[in-house]
């Protein structure tokens, strides 16, 4: 069977990095994979100078001008109202018109999720959209055996209802099917306690509804401590404790890091030590490298956006373009509405 | 009233010269085992780059222009390499091949990997045979030195280079002294005109484009030889149903679609190619009655991807500047890409 041919739209603007790393990761992508087209929304100028310097295939490259961009610390509705011609924007209006199929974007994440919500419809019963974290685990998960998870919602929506835990839970488990190949995936609702009757009411009336709902392997409630284990392959909860949560386990990835450093400087005898573990310690580094994961997916939109993190280099970016494009290509939209529906 | 003897052709008005290894041929030669496999391949085995033939014949469609192939493949290989063009319908005038068996036989092992000593004398001598107001326009690709060359044979048939520079380059790029004698003795042979039009460089190995920058517009690296097409209509070469007869062969055999030509074609006008009457050229044959674009239809979406890539961009930016090509400065061009001062490049 042929693989289908899909346009990714890269908001090349306001990432960390600048946008050379994005073109250079859309550039590696159309070496890669045949199948998939580069659309490149942003500073023409800028674009074309990185492209010229870049190893690519200008058969699977075109280029939008966009004059604006949002930067990171701008606020993203007063920016987006002032920027007409945000890339961004531009690039969410594009997958729209359906002159590209999805969209990635490693700049202000705010902007992102409005862009979207502007340009894109929520799929039928899904009243709020979702953020989606992959995290790092001890275990794997489905055929791929990725070794990450999948939290929702890390931001989108603060306050959930039960029953947007529910759509999130849906939503994740169809992701998780699709991107990891896991046929069926544990779901769970994250509490401060694995009893079906802990945590506030919306988590509880959730957990009852879950449980009544068919096609889905819903394994009841996990404790944060099981979010590194990998017990579930889809954590769910709500934005405000979603980000909470990422936050802090990113902030102990780096402290550990950090701790490592000190090590290594300080003494001879840990520097030795470090040096006989540092293949185990390269095979962690290797699992927690975010940038293999590309991105994170904004889900509940008939349209599909990957968001890549900030600091992502080009192999992010282009690892980020392989997940829209394969969303795409599974039509994770489809998936999502029939597990709503039933 | 008694006939002619004899009807001598027409002296051509345009020469295209071709490399054919990576620029006609799919050819992989980057290893032992490619090399035998090259070796050993029937005509009919050989993979054509697509649209080169179509844009051959398109060319030739005009009848008063000669083909001059100068290949470094070896002279054993002639056969062949003959029957493959006649199967593709490519009628040439003129076929150079290498003699890497006498090169070896004679202890010449600098002459088997390198391209200056052995095109720039071939095309010289050739280029002495020609009518002095005969333009050019030459092919070749990135996996060698042939926008080295090229550009350095433009410049010598146009007076550009003096004969300090030429010696200085020929002794960098090790050429031996009875190669450089024949560069030398051609040269003087050749009147002094401007005749070279365009290089074109396809990109096997998708080179980044900037890498040919410092050789100015003349050159132009493509992707494909719908771009070339594209830019010989622009130049008055080609006409718009013929550049279409090419994209249509490259839709049909290659797997070429209305997204690869529309962004083949941004991207030249994003490195300030002048293709805007082009496009309304192609515009205006493909809403024509011709029958053959039949083939390319849906006829609406076509129009509509190029001109939102058109629209996409904005104000299209300035064509590049020309300037003097500095040979010595890119002598490492001129290298074999095995060559120790190449690869640290």
């Amino acid at each position: 069977m042929a693989t289908k041919l899909v346009t990714i739209a890269f908001d090349v603007m306001g990432s960390d990095h600048g946008p050379a790393e994005v073109v250079r990761g859309a550039a590696q992508l159309s070496l890669e994979s045949p199948h998939i087209h580069v659309l490149l929304v942003g500073d023409r100028a800028l674009i074309d100078d990185a492209l010229a310097e870049t190893r690519h295939n200008g058969e699977r490259i075109s280029v939008q001008h966009a004059s604006e961009f949002v930067a990171m610390d701008e606020k993203p509705a007063e920016a987006l109202a002032r920027k007409h011609d945000a890339s961004v924007s531009v690039a969410a209006r594009l997958v729209a018109e359906g002159e590209a199929d999805a969209l990635v974007s490693a700049g202000n994440t705010g902007a992102g999720v409005l862009s979207c919500a502007r340009h894109f419809q929520l799929l039928p019963g899904v009243r709020r959209a979702a953020l989606a974290a992959v995290y790092p685990t001890r275990a794997r998960h489905g055929d791929k055996a990725d070794p990450f998870s999948l939290i929702l919602d890390v931001g989108a929506t603060v306050e959930a209802t039960a029953e947007d835990l529910v759509t999130f839970a849906v939503m994740g488990a169809a992701y998780a099917r699709i991107i990891s190949r896991n046929e069926n995936p544990k779901v769970a609702l994250l509490s401060n306690g694995t009893e079906s009757t802990k945590g506030p009411r919306h988590v509880v009336e959730a957990h009852s509804r879950l449980a009544a709902l068919s096609g889905l392997q819903f394994i009841g409630n996990v404790e944060g401590v099981d979010i590194p284990k990998g017990t579930a392959d889809v954590v769910v909860t709500d934005g405000f404790v979603g980000n909470v949560c990422l936050k802090m386990l990113e902030g102990v990835h780096e402290t550990v890091v950090e701790l490592a450093q000190y090590a290594y400087k300080e003494s001879l005898r840990w520097r030795a030590g470090l040096a006989m573990l540092s293949g185990g310690i390269q095979r962690i580094k290797d699992i927690t490298d975010w940038e293999q994961y590309g991105g994170a997916p904004v889900l509940g939109f008939d349209r599909i956006f990957i968001k890549a993190h900030g600091r992502s280099k080009a192999q992010a970016i282009a690892n980020a373009g392989k997940v829209a494009a394969k969303a795409v290509a599974h039509e994770l939209g489809t998936a999502i509405q029939q597990g709503l529906a039933r | 009233m008694s006939l002619p003897d004899r009807i001598d052709p027409r002296p051509p008005r345009r020469i295209y010269r071709w490399d054919l290894d990576k620029t006609y041929l799919q050819t992989e030669f980057d290893s032992l085992r490619d090399l035998l496999r090259t070796a050993f391949q029937k005509a009919h085995e050989k993979q054509a780059v697509p649209g080169a033939s179509a844009l051959i014949r398109e060319l030739a469609e005009n009848g008063d222009s000669r083909l001059c192939i100068v290949s470094g493949s070896p002279k054993q290989m002639r056969s062949v390499l003959e029957e493959k063009l006649k199967l593709d319908g490519v009628v040439w005038d003129e076929f150079v091949l290498k003699d890497n068996v006498g090169n070896l036989m004679r202890g010449r092992f600098r002459a088997l990997r390198g391209q200056v000593g052995y095109k720039l004398p071939a095309i010289l001598e050739s280029r002495a045979n020609a009518p002095v107001e005969a333009e050019e326009v030459l092919f070749g690709d990135d996996a060698e030195a042939d926008a080295f060359i090229y550009s350095l044979f433009a410049d010598m048939v146009a007076g550009r280079v003096d004969e300090r520079v030429l010696t200085q380059i020929l002794e960098a790029a090790a050429v031996y002294p009875d190669e450089a004698e024949r560069v030398l003795a051609a040269w003087k042979k050749i009147p002094v005109s401007d005749p070279v039009r365009r290089i074109f460089i396809h990109l096997d190995r998708l080179t980044p484009p900037a890498h040919f920058a410092n050789y100015g517009p003349r050159v132009v690296p493509i992707f494909n030889y719908f771009q070339a097409a594209l830019v010989l209509l622009a130049d008055g070469h080609l006409t718009a149903p013929q550049v279409i007869k090419i994209a249509v062969e490259m839709v049909q055999t290659a797997g070429h679609n209305i997204i690869t030509l529309s962004n083949s074609f941004q991207d030249l006008l994003r490195r300030g190619l002048p293709l805007q009457q082009a496009a309304a050229a192609l515009v205006q044959a493909l809403e024509g009655p011709n029958a053959l674009m039949q083939a390319l239809r849906p006829m609406p979406d076509i129009i509509s991807a190029f001109t939102k890539r058109l629209a996409a961009l904005g104000t299209p930016p300035p064509p590049p500047p020309v300037q003097a090509v500095d040979y010595l400065e890119l002598i490492h061009h001129a290298l074999p890409r095995t060559h120790k001062a190449r690869k640290t490049q």
